[in-house]
């Protein structure tokens, strides 16, 4: 395992989409995720902004974020099923194969499973011309569905192949989810794993997550739960996880830095996870070939 | 017992009966004429407000779109004919279009002027169209929508009894799942098992109509292939017919010419047409099919 398998998020980062693209290529990295904002406040529009993209040669490893889609009615799910479609548009240009979907906070959305399901059953069917898959992500300040058993359940029962789960590790540590859950899955329908840390041990309400999640995460290694989030890629991994792991680092004091500085730290972080999962047997299964295999 | 299981999913709920016609679209279509009229077509009528030609043999129908201002997000026709639409024949178009789109299909915009049908439209795979064409009492969409061209008449016998088999899309790597659940969801298409194929290139996936009078067979890109242009997409339609010695004798004294070297051998279970206009092929294929559409 090596600094391949990780990339960085341009949320973690100050300034224009063009020095976020420069900075992360120059650290090392070989991929990012987008978020659809990128796209939105390009200064010289949606088509240059995916021009640019492209030509950093930085693969995209997913777009972010639809949210609230689930479980609408009546011109509210019309509303937002045209949302889905822009979205899944501006996914395609940009070149990802992968939209995250997070889990639903809003107070008009039902709780009723069946239609959960069927809504997103009819996501990953808008998805298919498009050959994009959804990775629907358990926010850990869901209404109905905060926590990743209640996301996979959702995932299983909706039974799409191009529908699978988002795994970030914030949410689960936050929830303190059992990790024992994480060897439940099926590592085909893992379509994305973030991973980040952060400063304190607990959050003990839905706000104090909701600020903690926007404001002060870290990456791995810099916080207090280490050894969890590496605990979720060994876990990941020996279950047989052989896609992306994205550092979803949302913290106010890293977008009022230089890039370097913040690159510098994910460099680190991903050397140090890397180093640490080596040593402790993780890449018996992780080769250079199979990832070039996998990405070709 | 649940309530799903008292009242199954009908069969074949959108009542499909059958291809209703093909569509090319092409910026040369005197060229794509002349080589329909090799494999038996005749022009027969002129569409009443666009550059479209009608052409036919026995019970097919296939369109030639010359019309150069493409709907929104599609390319205009380009010299290289493409097929850019399959119309199935169904119970009730709205109802069937209705249905699709609650399902998560993507609406198309439609095409019709003053006095012409609406014939609803959703998303295919990459630029193309699936239509739902539903019969009229006493007429057919093509006496609303087209003039019969002087000395054509209506009905154009097939050669043989030609009829139509199938229809090959090409398929992004990894990609077939997904397919497979779009045209089972949408349509109720089954998968045939394993290892049963028609035709003379036995491989991907076969998938047959509710009304079992047609086939689709998605086609991923071969192994190893990473730099093959492999776009999705309509790729070829196959011909069916009892006799294919005495078919493809037929159309060989007309002038077509029969890959026959490598792994595709022309033979008693089908026969492929050589390369037109850089990118027409038509498969001709040993069947077994009843045409609900013709009289076999």
């Amino acid at each position: 395992m090596d600094v391949r398998h990780f990339g960085m998020d341009t949320i973690t980062l100050a300034g224009s989409l063009d020095a976020k693209l420069r900075a992360v290529k120059a650290a090392g990295f070989s991929q990012i995720m987008l978020s659809a904002r990128d796209i939105a406040e390009y200064a010289a529009g949606p088509d240059a902004a995916v021009a640019a993209v492209r030509e950093s040669g930085l693969r995209v490893t997913g777009f972010q974020v639809l949210r609230d889609f689930e479980g609408l009615d009546g011109h509210l799910r019309d509303y937002k099923t045209d949302i889905a479609k822009a979205m899944l548009q501006m996914c395609h240009q940009v070149g990802s194969k992968v939209l995250l979907v997070c889990s639903s906070t809003s107070a008009h959305a039902t709780d009723k499973r069946e239609r959960l399901v069927q809504d997103l059953q009819a996501l990953a069917m808008l998805a298919v011309p498009l050959n994009i898959r959804i990775a629907y992500e358990a926010l850990s300040w869901g209404r109905f569905v905060n926590e990743l058993p209640q996301a996979w359940e959702i995932v299983v029962a909706a039974n799409r192949s191009n529908l699978g789960i988002g795994i970030d590790s914030f949410h689960i540590l936050a929830t303190q989810t059992a990790l024992d859950e994480v060897e439940l899955l099926d590592p085909d329908r893992i379509f994305l794993v973030q991973l980040s840390d952060f400063m304190w041990q607990e959050t003990r309400s839905p706000e104090e997550r909701i600020t903690t999640a926007r404001h002060f995460r870290v990456f791995p290694g810099e916080g207090v739960h280490s050894e969890n989030v590496y605990d979720l890629v060994r876990r990941l991994e020996s279950l047989g996880y052989r896609g992306d792991y994205s550092f979803e680092v949302f913290n106010d004091d890293y977008v009022q830095l230089p890039h370097h500085v913040v690159t510098r730290r994910a460099l680190r972080s991903a050397q140090g996870m890397s180093g640490m999962l080596n040593r402790r047997g993780v890449p018996l299964t992780r080769t250079a070939a199979a990832h070039q295999a996998r990405y070709r | 017992m649940s309530v799903d299981e008292n009242n199954p999913e009908p069969l074949n709920p959108l009542g499909i009966a059958g291809i209703e016609f093909i569509e090319y679209a092409t910026s040369q279509p005197q060229a794509l004429g002349h080589v329909l009229q090799k494999m038996g077509f005749m022009a027969v009528a002129r569409h009443r407000s666009r550059e479209v030609m009608l052409y036919r043999q026995g019970s097919l129908n296939i369109i030639v779109n010359a019309h150069p201002e493409p709907l929104p997000g599609m390319s205009a026709p380009a010299e290289v004919p493409v097929l850019k639409a399959i119309a199935l024949r169904v119970r009730d178009a709205g109802a069937a279009w209705t249905r699709a789109l609650a399902l998560g299909a993507w609406e198309m915009p439609m095409r019709a002027q003053a006095m012409e049908l609406n014939i609803p439209a959703i998303r295919g795979p990459g630029e193309t169209l699936l239509c739902f064409v539903e019969a009229l009492p006493g007429l057919t969409l093509y006496d609303v929508d087209f003039t019969l061209l002087p000395n054509a008449t209506r009905d154009v016998p097939p050669l043989n009894d030609l009829h139509w088999f199938g229809i090959v899309q090409t398929v992004a790597a990894d990609h077939s799942a997904a397919w497979i659940e779009f045209y089972q969801h949408l349509f109720a298409f089954t998968v045939v098992p394993g290892g049963q194929y028609f035709g003379v290139l036995p491989k991907g996936t076969l998938l047959e109509s509710p009304c079992h009078s047609f086939y689709l067979q998605l086609i991923e890109p071969p192994p190893g292939a990473d730099d093959v242009d492999w776009d999705e997409g309509f790729h070829r339609v196959g011909l069916g017919t009892r006799d294919v010695p005495a078919m493809t004798a037929e159309l060989r004294q007309r002038g077509v010419t029969f890959i026959d070297r490598g792994s595709v051998q022309l033979s008693a279970k089908g026969a492929l047409s050589q390369v037109y206009l850089g990118g027409v092929t038509f498969e001709i294929v040993h069947s077994h099919l009843q045409d609900p559409l013709g009289e076999l």
